[in-house]
């Protein structure tokens, strides 16, 4: 653990300024303290926290593995739906046994699950449970659907794409094409999932309506809190010893890594099934706090923002990417809400909501073409004012420049 | 020295017997032949040098044995149990026992020279090997051992990107000890290397080949004469002349191809 | 009467009608002829027309027809004070008439002095052939079909007469052949014999249009029957085998449909019956808190109908065994074997020949929809092969060229001029952007292909959000000039949309440019000594940066051109470009970098697989376009450069 921080001395800052936050936002919320932050705003940080989780996820196999995922936040994705059919499920089974207790004769099986299903599925002109939906019932069965299914799909897909060493952009073009796929196969009716509509009412836990939404925020907050650093610590422990040099020497040289008697392939098939792994563990905490999930959230552009969030905190460093995700996303929400004041020119006002997403795209090659360090960046150059000569990572910036004779 | 950082790996019983053997290897890129019914077989142990001029097929040589290329026709054979190279991976070659130094050095910048070392130290090379794997203190003193004969036993902290032209060349032949390979292709070592270094490598490259076989490929033939070895020819990918350097250099044909016609 | 006489009548009273004024407008040709046959008018009986009708048949004047429907309709009266015909109509008592020629109104009459004229049901029946016969020899090419569409949609047995007589003097070869193929569809159903109606099928066997599809299913239309043995006398279309054919539960539901079973009890029946039946919170013996057990229910059930409250169970085995004691079967509505015999072989025929026409429908569509891909994804190609460069901005580039074509058409309405504006003025726009873009970013990122692709992806949502500012949220119309509206059509099955040959030949225009540009210009020379090998293209003296530039312009420029041909068929709106980016990326990753026959192979492959797909599974776009990337991430592992793929050095790992 000692030579783990050492190697890492991001890791007690990390966990000191997200306990900190935690016990900031405890204070402050409905359920526990003051009630100056809203329930509402309490999920929103909740969500911010599972965002920087999936993001850390990202730089491992980015910033790390020299993987430009696009299909992140489809693992995401289908870790909420994974989670969303239980709390569907659940909940709608509560609701039909309560409407079925008076009926003149009790209910068979059959009957309440057939209820349930003409309920779920009334809007796509269903009335019966597709296979997937199988294990709805359960949630342990459900929780392990939550790690299988972006698992076995990152599995696959990837064993599948790095077998036939497709690398850099084609690679990138591909996982795009896989969300893509992904989110165009959910948006059908038939798929089993609602089709557009989506799984909604998530935040509505089965058998705990009389528990306030204010204690229920609160304490997806700390689950997200815990599962965010519980990430930290393992992806921080798994790239700062032999495994991160691995990966790290196959972002800059995959060649030479092999010509090492690595077998490259199943590096980059770990990094890129665990990182999928915590993404829709990420998602699983996160849909319960929005309520509401649809194929919408699962097109590639979501997976593009996950991207730009890693970039802008800089990559390479979990700290860089976390601060990436809170600070965008937090800051998207209150330019697109109306948070921002608009600015009057005089002959023409600029109204955020419609110009935030040109600021962001104008910043994002900003910080693209001067500080590909991203936020990160600024911990550098305070690190290095308090110890010069200091050696490490010259990020994957300097170090993917190196032209090498392995890689022709 | 020497010895204690090159684990002994060959028996001595099984010395002088062919550990790798290429025959009638062709391969051709857009019908340019750049290897063309190659043979080639060399034992363990033994040192060879391989010249040639420009396009003569050295580095496609390289990449068909560590199955970088996969050739149109021929075989390549290695070990005792005559193992085909040709059906494993990259990866599986280099753990078989083949090590390769490319003519740029090629290090991981981005990393401390111990990390490159330790990156390349023989150890199991499974992702959950990796991800489990503790510094030892075994491995520890392998890794100064190795630095010490490259001479980066201080540079160890610092990044392999700082290091000058030549120190990287040093640190790559160091990344191929820590492999401790049975066969080493060193592909142009002497390039960028002062006089002094050269002697340095020359010796090294000669102690490495009373236990391993050793390839080298080199444009310069003082290099060459210097290693006192047996001396392949290659030219328009396949063999032109063996033997010993001053055999080859009186052979009308490698003066015909070396000076132009 | 002499026909030169006729003739003679005819041309003079013709001159007459022009000359005279419009009160003796009356004084007509056909009120004439009516008046040399004024009795048998009057008082038509089925012999006595026959002379009328070959004469009005043979004047060839514009309003008989008329004349015939409403003769057969009682609509023409006898004004007896002049003894002239009228179309007439009672209004409180006294008439208001038409002239028998022109339909115009000529004033009114007393009722008293009007006699209405009666045929009798022969004589309606030889009106309505010779009406047919009329309709059907309209000089008014659109009479002539609506004619035709009005006996295929009913036909009936008299009318097969007067078609046939029409054929021949028929002007029109399309209508010449429909009404061929209408003859024979209506022989093959009213033929007099079996022989007559077979060979008449057979002529039908060769054709592909829905007329004569609908024809001959409508020869083989058969009803389900059930029974407990196959009926002797009816014309069995097929025996259907439960299990193979149909399920247990429809051949059940077949027999209850037929009364031959009793009715199925279902599960919801059992719960109403139970729910009627609760005694003492019991039924039939068994408590009603039990009843969530299906089995208990059952058992409760079985108490009831066994006391006769209810209908007893029908059992699964109950149910195969009246299955296995019933045949079930199509039959025929016609009932002649022979007939139906040979419309089925012959509606074999007819649908194996428009599957192979609907294969090359497929093709022309997916032509088409491969040169959009091309055209989209070729400047994707370019400036990916020559610089490694992935431009996700690409998108926006088309979009950019469809606003373009969408301000140009603001600016000059006529369609045709603002398109030939809008092409050149679009290349220039994207071209102008691309250059921009290539100066101001990409330029300084160079061997960071990832960071492009991020860097371009900021560009692409600025610019997607600025059009959303400039141009609102709704979709804009890119109008196309009328001479593109239409289509051409081979028959009913093959079809293709004007504007798409016209997209099709664009991208024809810019895969030849492309190849000049490439292989005879010395541009081209350049790009491709930078594709190869940048570095010693730069100390050839080559500007690595300048031959960058004007390719990425290039690239951008043809996207520009892309966009105005997509909006011209699809809609302009800011998203339109990340529709078809990943499309184009496909493109060019299936067809391999570089190469401008690789995109053409790729665009190819992509819009062959994507309508190949759909056509399997017509409804569902979404689905193919699914199954059409899993192919692709399939493809990939087969051939990973592609398929036209660089080998070797060049090609690089």
């Amino acid at each position: 653990m000692r030579e783990l921080v050492r190697s890492n001395p991001s890791i007690p800052w990390f966990l000191g300024i997200l306990a900190a936050f935690c016990l900031g936002v405890t204070f402050l919320a409905e359920a526990t303290g003051t009630g100056a932050l809203s329930t509402s705003f309490v999920k929103t940080l909740g969500r911010t926290l599972c965002l920087c989780l999936v993001a850390i996820a990202m730089d491992v196999v980015w910033g790390y593995c020299g993987i430009l995922s696009l299909g992140h936040m489809a693992f995401f994705g289908l870790g909420g739906y994974a989670i969303g059919m239980w709390l569907m499920y659940a909940r709608t089974e509560l609701i039909v046994a309560e409407s079925l207790a008076n009926a003149p004769i009790p209910p068979t099986p059959q009957e309440v699950e057939d209820a349930i299903a003409s309920q779920i599925f009334g809007v796509v002109g269903a009335s019966d449970f597709p296979a997937i939906w199988a294990f709805a019932d359960s949630f342990v069965l459900q929780m392990a659907m939550v790690v299988l299914v972006p698992g076995l799909l990152a599995l696959v897909f990837g064993w599948l794409a790095f077998r036939s060493r497709v690398t850099g952009v084609y690679l990138s073009i591909l996982t795009q094409a896989m969300t893509l796929a992904l989110s165009l196969y959910l948006f059908q009716n038939d798929s089993g999932l609602r089709g557009n509509n989506g799984l909604s009412g998530l935040q509505n836990l089965p058998g705990l309506g009389a528990v306030p939404q204010s204690v229920v925020s609160i304490a997806f907050f700390w689950a997200s809190a815990l599962a965010l650093a519980a990430g930290y610590l393992a992806f921080a422990w798994a790239v700062s010893g032999k495994m991160g040099s691995v990966v790290r020497g196959i972002r800059d040289n995959e060649a030479r890594v092999r010509f090492l008697g690595y077998h490259v392939e199943s590096f980059k098939l770990f990094v890129f099934t665990l990182t999928a792994i915590v993404s829709g563990l990420a998602g699983a905490l996160y849909y319960p706090q929005a309520g509401i999930i649809n194929p919408a959230e699962i097109a590639p552009i979501a997976s593009i923002y996950l991207a730009v969030w890693v970039a802008i905190g800089g990559r390479g460093r979990l700290y860089g990417a976390a601060i990436g995700a809170a600070l965008v996303s937090l800051l998207s929400s209150w330019f697109t809400g109306g948070g921002a004041p608009d600015i009057d020119l005089g002959f023409y006002e600029i109204q955020w909501t419609d110009w935030w997403l040109v600021l962001l795209g104008v910043s994002f090659v900003a910080v693209t073409l001067y500080a590909p360090k991203g936020i990160g960046g600024l911990v550098d150059l305070i690190a290095e004012r308090r110890r010069p000569a200091r050696t490490g990572d010259l990020g994957p910036d300097t170090s993917a420049l190196r032209k090498t004779e392995a890689a022709e | 020295m020497t010895d204690v950082v090159l684990a002994p790996e060959a028996p001595a019983s099984t010395r002088k017997s062919t550990l790798l053997e290429l025959s009638g290897v062709s391969v051709s890129f857009d019908g340019f032949r750049a290897i063309n019914n190659l043979s080639f077989q060399i034992g363990e142990p033994e040192l060879r040098a391989v010249i040639g001029p420009n396009g003569a097929g050295k580095t496609t040589f390289m990449d068909i044995v560590t199955g970088k290329t996969r050739p149109d026709e021929g075989h390549v054979l290695w070990g005792e149990k005559s193992v085909n190279l040709l059906k494993l991976s990259e990866s599986r070659i280099a753990r078989e026992g083949i090590g390769r130094k490319f003519q740029k050095p090629t290090v991981f910048e981005a990393q401390s020279v111990r990390e490159n070392l330790a990156m390349a130290l023989k150890n199991p090379r499974g992702p959950f090997d990796v991800l489990l794997y503790r510094k030892t203190e075994d491995g520890a003193r392998r890794i100064e051992e190795i630095a010490r004969e490259i001479g980066l036993a201080d540079h160890l902290p610092r990044t392999a990107g700082e290091l000058s032209h030549g120190q990287k060349q040093w640190l790559e032949i160091g990344m191929l000890l820590a492999q401790a390979p049975r066969l080493l292709l060193v592909d142009e070592p002497a390039a960028g290397m002062t006089p002094a270094e050269r002697e340095h490598t020359t010796d090294l490259l000669k102690r490495l080949a009373r236990r391993h076989a050793v390839v080298v490929v080199e444009h310069d033939m003082e290099f060459v004469r210097r290693l006192d070895c047996k001396v392949t020819v290659l030219h328009e990918g396949s063999v032109l002349a063996e033997g010993s350097l001053d055999h080859v250099t009186s052979n009308q044909q490698v003066i015909d191809v070396y000076l132009g016609r | 009467m002499l026909p030169k006489l006729r003739a003679l009548i005819l041309a003079a009273s013709a001159l007459l009608l022009c000359l005279a004024p419009a009160a003796h407008a009356q004084d007509s040709a056909l009120q004439d002829l009516l008046q040399t046959h004024a009795e048998e008018v009057a008082d038509p009986g089925r012999r006595s027309v026959g002379a009328l009708m070959d004469d009005l048949a043979a004047s060839d004047l514009p309003g008989v027809a008329r004349f015939l429907e409403r003769w057969a309709d009682k609509k023409v009266y006898l004004n007896k004070e002049d003894g002239r015909f009228y179309y007439g109509e009672t209004e409180d008592g006294s008439f208001a008439l038409r002239d028998i020629a022109s339909d115009e109104p000529v004033g009114t009459a007393p009722a008293a002095a009007m006699e209405e004229i009666r045929p009798n049901g022969g004589v309606r029946r030889v009106i309505s052939g010779a009406l047919v016969e009329f309709q059907l020899s309209d000089p008014d090419r659109a009479a002539r079909v609506d004619a035709l569409d009005s006996i295929s949609r009913r036909p009936t047995a008299d009318q097969l007469g007067p078609l046939r007589e029409s054929i021949e003097g028929e002007p029109d070869p399309a209508l010449k052949a429909r009404k061929e193929r209408l003859a024979n569809l209506m022989t093959a159903r009213f033929g007099a014999d079996t022989e007559t109606r077979v060979a008449a099928i057979e002529r039908l066997s060769g054709a592909v249009d829905l007329e004569t599809r609908a024809g001959l299913s409508r020869i083989l239309s058969a009803e389900s029957g059930v029974a407990p043995d196959l009926p002797a006398d009816a014309n069995i279309a097929r025996e259907l085998e439960v299990g193979d054919d149909l399920t247990e539960a429809d051949a059940y539901a077949r027999l209850v449909g037929a009364d031959l079973a009793a009715p199925l009890v279902t599960n919801a029946d059992i719960r109403d019956a139970l729910a009627a039946n609760i005694e003492d919170g019991a039924v039939g013996g068994v408590p009603v808190a039990e009843l969530s057990d299906p089995e208990a229910r059952t058992r409760a059930y079985a108490a009831l109908a066994e006391a006769g409250t209810v209908p007893p169970l029908v059992t699964p085995e109950e149910q195969a065994q009246a299955a296995r004691a019933h045949v079930f079967y199509e039959v025929y509505d016609e009932p002649n074997p022979a007939v139906t015999d040979a419309a089925s072989a012959a509606l074999s025929e007819v649908e194996a020949r428009v599957a192979r026409h609907q294969v090359l429908d497929l093709g022309l569509d997916a032509v088409s929809l491969a040169s959009i891909y091309f055209l989209a994804a070729i400047g994707l190609a370019i400036t990916f092969g020559v610089m490694g460069v992935i431009n996700m901005a690409h998108g926006e580039f088309i979009m950019m060229g469809a606003y373009t074509g969408y301000v140009v058409q603001q600016v000059i309405p006529n369609y045709t001029a603002s398109l030939i504006v809008a092409l050149p003025l679009a290349f220039l726009v994207a071209f102008a952007a691309g250059v921009a873009l290539e100066r101001l970013v990409i330029r300084h990122l160079y061997h960071r292909p990832l960071e492009t692709l991020l860097a371009t992806f900021g560009i692409s949502i600025a610019l997607q959000q600025l059009a959303k500012n400039i141009f609102g949220t709704q979709a804009r119309p890119l109008t196309a000039p009328s001479w593109l509206d239409g289509a051409w059509v081979m028959n009913d099955v093959v079809g293709i949309a004007n504007i798409r040959i016209a997209i099709f030949v664009l991208a024809l225009i810019f895969l030849a440019l492309l190849l000049f540009i490439l292989k005879r210009t010395r541009l081209g020379l350049e790009v491709r000594a930078v594709t190869q090998n940048p570095g010693m293209a730069g100390s050839m003296g080559i500007d690595p940066g300048r031959i960058n530039m004007m390719t990425f312009g290039l690239g951008s420029g043809i996207a520009g051109v892309a966009g105005v041909a997509i909006g011209l068929y699809a809609q302009v709106t800011s998203e339109m470009g990340s529709a078809y980016i990943v499309q184009s990326f496909m493109t060019v990753v299936v067809g391999g970098v570089g190469n401008v026959w690789g995109t053409l192979a790729g665009a190819t492959l992509i819009g062959g697989l994507q309508k190949g797909i759909e056509w399997f599974n017509p409804s569902n776009t979404l689905a193919a376009q699914t199954y059409m990337i899993l192919f692709i991430i399939l493809f990939i592992q087969v051939r990973p450069k592609g398929i036209v793929a660089l080998k070797g050095r060049a090609a690089g790992d």
